[in-house]
Formats: structure tokens, C-alpha cells, sequence
């Protein structure tokens, strides 16, 4: 009965304590988007750290609140992290004023990331749309660094119109290496757009990338990720080849606050990141 | 029983005080008009002649509807963040039910899982909770149909039955154990006692007549859980304002924020609600939108997807959410009445 309790919960890793991080940089992405790269303030902390590509964290602008997003950079790369954020609501606005130098809050890596041991030796076929390049970039840029233990790559990405595709320095490396087969189109082009358009799931199927031995990983607008499954499934994928990380409205981010379930799972704590076998019974109906 | 003790009803006021000098004792009160577990003033037990359940159930003690997380600061060097300082005191609650008392044992599940939440367990592991048996349980209860007992509790530390002119007094944990050991003024028991306190347990198990037919209850719930026009019919009356969730002994469901003056603030954390439609909104589209969405959410969570993960039923039948519906909507109807298919 002597022990404080309530010194020893309060203190010592408090989960929803955020660790302060100082951005480093900042790239206009689109119009409304932009990707920050920031590093910890605590220097041991910048060294331990460590995530898997599709984990997310919470970030904070004290006084605004936090916000959810996935780190957009790769484990392999880790001079610094990187998150994109689309210009939407109360925090995103306020991170889309932060300058560098700026502090803000950072709870994290949460959810599972992407299995990507079970990768190794396969095909990978990414189907991305608009902002939800952001966490497969991270995969994408740590299978690149890891070539050897993969096969084929195909990459289909694509975006509302030109000037919302984001990551375009990555596009344009990802379509310079001969070892990927890189798509991009838009659903609609303009005067100066030279390449495909149409939209990401009819441009995937006309791509036709086989089903053998690969994955499929897709992220984008949920109406996206409805659209390509079935698209996936024509082209002889199964339920256990695809996968897809969510995003949903979140606060906690370690499965206490309630808000971001699908039926029994929740995308923070049992995501982001879920094989079509998972969820196919609750999608069409809760997302 | 050997280790079980009674005391006469005059004398639990004393009681109550030799408590004090321990614990912060909270007992059910009427000082904010609205029934709950708040701090004893020392004196007033007439909390024995009108109660039957609070309306703030007791997981305000412990997940309260408003509570800072920390405190930050900008300063010259960059932020500073500020953790409130630690609670020493120890509580004591008085006069828990047996519905409330498992709520706290499924919150438990909850802030344990995967990650420790810092602010609800400290209090919990602080605390000593006393149960009290229900004698004259309301007729929205239904304990019974979840495995819980009005007069019966392992999910509190010492139980008190209401033998008429005193209390039979059981330890059920440990500390429970230590502290009735401690307690000074309370008389051993006679064997008429024990039989006396079982009459008025099984007397309060046949006071409760409501029930739900919780049977295969996950795969039901399955089964009609694309049944569209079931829950729109459900949901219909259903005005999403809340008052379930927010006085439901075991939703747990919370919000965070931040306030702001000048270069200092608070993240806070808040009640929230499935009821609400912004609860799950996003900048493009919203999964529950509409009502029979939420309604089917809330009814699901409690007796399918909690008990999926964790093993307990998200519901205790304390009836509250039944009691104090303004607009009578009824959780037991809404499950004995599921239609077998979609």
C-alpha cells in the first residue's frame, strides 16, 4: 500500500506524452499538400527510434491540437522522417503554417506497418491515388534500398489532375529505374500533360499485372480502394494477396478512444495496414 | 463465514470516519442534484434510506468527464511539457453496485490493453472499492442476463448486504481482506446473519425481471448485421443525444484537445460518443453518417466486437441507458428482437 502508484503510471512512459520534434524542412507537394521532414529535439531519441514502413503517428501543434498521419519516409533512410499532410481541417492548417525550426509533438510509430517478411522472393504490385502515395512510398522506398529480396515492381499511381500528383521527384526516379514498371495517370489531364489518363482501378486493369507469386498493396480515396479490389480480384488476386492501409478518423491512436473501428478492428491498434481477407465482410458496409 | 463481519446501520457513519483518516471516502450523493459517487462530507448517511444506482455511474471517479493530460509551455529553449503531479491519496468508494463494479473490471481491459493508460490506472490501483447489494433494484435492470448478481461481486473488494437493521460484511480480494482486518467497531458474525444476507441476495436476484437473451448473441448480431431496415427501425426514435453512452458505466469512448492562452496551454481529454456523427467524421467522407449506422455500432461493440477482443461483455444491465433515454429506447428489445437474417 506504500507505493506510489499513481507517480509510477503518471511518469514513466506516458503514451499520450508526445516527444518534441523540430521540422527541417518543407516541400510543396500540391497545392494543398506538403511533406515536412523533421527530426526528434532528444538526441538519443533520434538515434533509437525506430519504425516499419505504414506505421503512423500523432502529431501535435500545441495548442491546436494532434492529428494523424503515416511516416511518409523509409526505415532505411534515416537522416531524418518525413509526413505528408493535406490542408483539411483545424491541425492540418496549422501544421501547413509551421515553418522550419518550428517545434511540434510526435506520439508514436502506432499500428502494425506492412508485413513485409512475408514479401521477400514475391512480386509487388502498388496501386496508389493522390495522398495515399504517402505510406506505400515508404515501402516502396525500402524494398528500392532492399532490391535483391523482391522481384517485379509495378507501380500504378495516379491523381486528380497533374498538379495533385504528390512526390513528383519520386515518380520521376521510380520511372528512371529500369527495375520498376512505373504508371502514372490522371483522371484528368491538362494543356501540357502528355501522359495516360484515367482512373487508377480502369488503369490498373488495362496495366494487368499477374497475380503470380505477388501482392498487391493499394492506397488512396476510399472510392478508390472499392473500385480496385475488385479489379485485383479479376486479375486473379485473392483476398490474402491484397492488402491496404486505411485511414480513419483518429484521436488515441493506441486503441482506447473508440472511434476509428471496423467491426472488431481497429485501425489504429490492429492497422493501418489490413489484407482485403480482413475486412472484405465490414467494407462495403462501414467504409 | 469466518472471515465475514457485521455492523449495525447507526454505526456507519463511524465507520465512514475511521475510513477517512485513510482514504478520501466517496459515497453516493445528491449535492449537484444529480446522483453520483462523491467525496462524504463527514456526516450525512441518508444515502442509505434513497438509494438504488447513481445517475453518473462511478467510472466518473476514475475516467472523469474532463481531465487534463499535461500542461505545455513555450519557452525560450522550445516547449515544455508538464505532467499534473501525482495523486498521493488513497479512495475509497462506498456503496458501489455489483453492475457498477464489473463496469470498472471491463474498463480495466480497456486501459491495460497493449498500452497502459497512465491517468485511469493510477486511480484504480489508489483505490478501494466497496460494494453494496442491491436490494431494490429499478425495473429497466437486468443484470441477471449478464452473469451478475444484484446481492453478488468479485469485482470489488468488500461486500455489504443490507440485512435490514445492519450489514453483513464479506471480504472478496485481498485488500479487501487486509482493510476489513484493519477495521475497528465491526462484530463477528452468527450463522443467522450469513443465511439472513443470503435470503436478501436471493430476494434481490427475483427483483430483477428484465432480461436479454444474450444466447449466440455475437452470431446473431452477425447474422443481421447488414439487415439495414432492422436497424433504421431501431434507430428510428433514437434523437443521437448522447445521454447513454455519456451515463453508460462502461463506454469509454474520449476526444482529445488542446486550449490555448498565449504560449501556454492543456491537452485535455473529454467524454465523447458513438452517437455522434463528428465523432467519426472525416474531411471527405464519414463511415457512420447516418443514425443506423451509430446505433448498430454502439449495439455491436457492446456485445460482439468487445467481447470478441477482450472477453467481456461491453454491457453490465445497470439499465441506465433505458432509465434515462428521454425518448425510451430500449437496448433489451433491440437485442431479443434480432431477425435471423439479413
Amino acid at each position: 500500500m506504500t507505493t506510489d502508484v499513481s507517480q509510477r503510471f503518471l511518469a514513466r512512459d506516458n503514451v499520450y506524452l508526445p516527444h518534441i520534434a523540430v521540422i527541417e524542412k518543407i516541400i510543396d507537394e500540391t497545392p494543398g499538400v506538403v511533406t515536412l521532414h523533421f527530426n526528434f529535439k532528444d538526441e538519443k531519441l533520434r538515434e533509437e527510434f525506430t519504425f516499419k514502413p505504414g506505421q503512423f503517428g500523432e502529431y501535435s501543434v500545441f495548442g491546436i491540437g494532434e492529428a494523424t498521419f503515416c511516416i511518409s519516409s523509409s526505415p532505411t533512410r534515416r537522416d531524418h522522417l518525413e509526413f505528408a499532410v493535406q490542408r483539411v481541417g483545424k491541425v492540418t492548417n496549422a501544421l501547413h503554417r509551421l515553418d522550419v525550426g518550428a517545434e511540434m509533438g510526435f506520439r508514436g510509430p502506432y499500428g502494425n506497418g506492412f508485413p513485409l517478411d512475408s514479401f521477400t522472393g514475391k512480386n509487388l504490385v502498388f496501386v496508389a491515388g493522390g495522398i495515399g502515395l504517402a505510406p506505400l512510398r515508404s515501402l516502396i522506398w525500402n524494398v528500392i534500398d532492399d532490391r535483391d529480396k523482391y522481384e517485379k515492381i509495378d507501380i500504378v499511381y495516379g491523381a486528380r489532375s497533374p498538379a495533385d500528383l504528390c512526390f513528383k521527384y519520386d515518380l520521376d526516379a521510380w520511372g528512371n529505374d529500369s527495375s520498376i514498371n512505373m504508371v502514372t495517370t490522371v483522371d484528368k489531364g491538362d494543356a501540357s500533360w502528355t501522359g495516360r489518363e484515367g482512373f487508377v482501378p480502369q488503369v490498373l486493369e488495362q496495366a494487368a499485372p499477374s497475380a503470380r507469386n505477388a501482392v498487391a498493396i493499394v492506397c488512396g480515396p476510399p472510392i478508390m480502394i472499392r473500385f480496385t479490389f475488385p479489379v485485383l480480384e479479376k486479375l486473379g488476386f485473392t483476398p490474402e494477396q491484397m492488402f491496404t492501409t486505411l485511414e480513419k478518423r483518429m484521436k488515441c491512436g493506441i486503441g482506447k478512444c473508440g472511434r476509428c473501428n471496423i467491426g472488431n478492428l481497429y485501425v489504429c491498434r490492429d492497422g493501418p495496414v489490413f489484407s482485403f481477407a480482413q475486412i472484405k465482410g465490414f467494407i462495403s458496409s462501414e467504409y | 463465514m469466518a472471515d465475514s463481519k457485521r455492523i449495525n446501520k447507526e454505526d456507519i457513519g463511524r465507520l465512514l470516519d475511521e475510513w477517512s483518516k485513510e482514504f478520501s471516502v466517496s459515497v453516493p450523493s445528491r449535492e449537484n442534484g444529480m446522483p453520483a459517487v462523491l467525496p462524504w462530507d463527514g456526516k450525512d448517511t441518508s444515502f442509505l434510506e434513497w438509494y438504488r444506482n447513481t445517475v453518473i455511474p462511478p467510472k466518473a471517479n476514475f475516467f472523469p468527464p474532463y481531465e487534463k493530460m499535461f500542461d505545455f509551455q513555450k519557452e525560450a529553449e522550445g516547449y515544455h511539457l508538464e505532467l499534473p503531479p501525482s495523486d498521493k491519496q488513497k479512495y475509497l468508494i462506498f456503496g458501489i453496485r455489483p453492475c457498477d463494479a464489473r463496469a470498472l473490471t471491463m474498463l480495466d481491459t480497456v486501459f491495460q490493453d497493449t498500452y497502459q493508460d497512465p491517468y485511469y490506472l493510477s486511480r484504480r490501483a489508489n483505490t478501494v472499492l466497496v460494494g453494496l447489494g442491491c436490494t431494490n433494484p429499478y425495473d429497466s435492470c437486468f443484470c441477471t442476463s449478464l452473469g451478475i448478481g444484484p446481492g453478488e461481486s468479485t469485482d470489488v473488494d468488500l461486500m455489504f448486504t443490507d440485512t435490514g437493521d445492519g450489514f453483513f460484511i464479506e471480504p472478496v480480494s485481498d485488500k479487501g481482506r487486509e482493510l476489513l482486518a484493519a477495521t475497528g467497531g465491526v462484530e463477528d458474525t452468527l450463522e443467522a446473519d450469513e443465511a439472513r444476507a443470503k435470503d436478501v441476495k436471493k430476494a434481490a436476484y427475483r427483483k430483477i425481471i428484465r432480461r436479454v437473451d444474450t444466447g449466440d448473441i455475437q452470431q446473431r448480431l452477425a447474422a443481421c448485421f447488414e439487415n439495414q431496415d432492422y436497424w433504421e427501425k431501431v434507430a428510428a426514435k433514437c434523437v443521437s443525444c448522447g445521454i447513454c453512452t455519456f451515463l453508460c458505466p462502461t463506454c469509454y469512448c474520449f476526444d482529445i484537445n488542446d486550449e490555448l492562452s498565449q504560449d501556454e496551454g492543456t491537452r485535455f481529454r473529454s467524454w465523447d460518443s458513438c452517437s455522434f456523427p463528428i465523432y467519426t467524421r472525416m474531411p471527405m467522407e464519414n463511415p457512420r453518417q447516418e443514425k443506423w449506422r451509430r446505433v448498430r455500432q454502439k449495439v455491436c461493440h457492446k456485445y460482439w466486437f468487445y467481447p470478441t477482443n477482450l472477453d467481456i461483455t461491453a454491457c453490465t444491465g445497470c439499465g441506465r441507458c433505458i432509465r434515462l433515454c428521454p425518448v425510451n429506447w430500449d437496448i433489451t428489445q433491440t437485442l431479443n428482437n434480432l431477425p435471423a437474417s439479413s
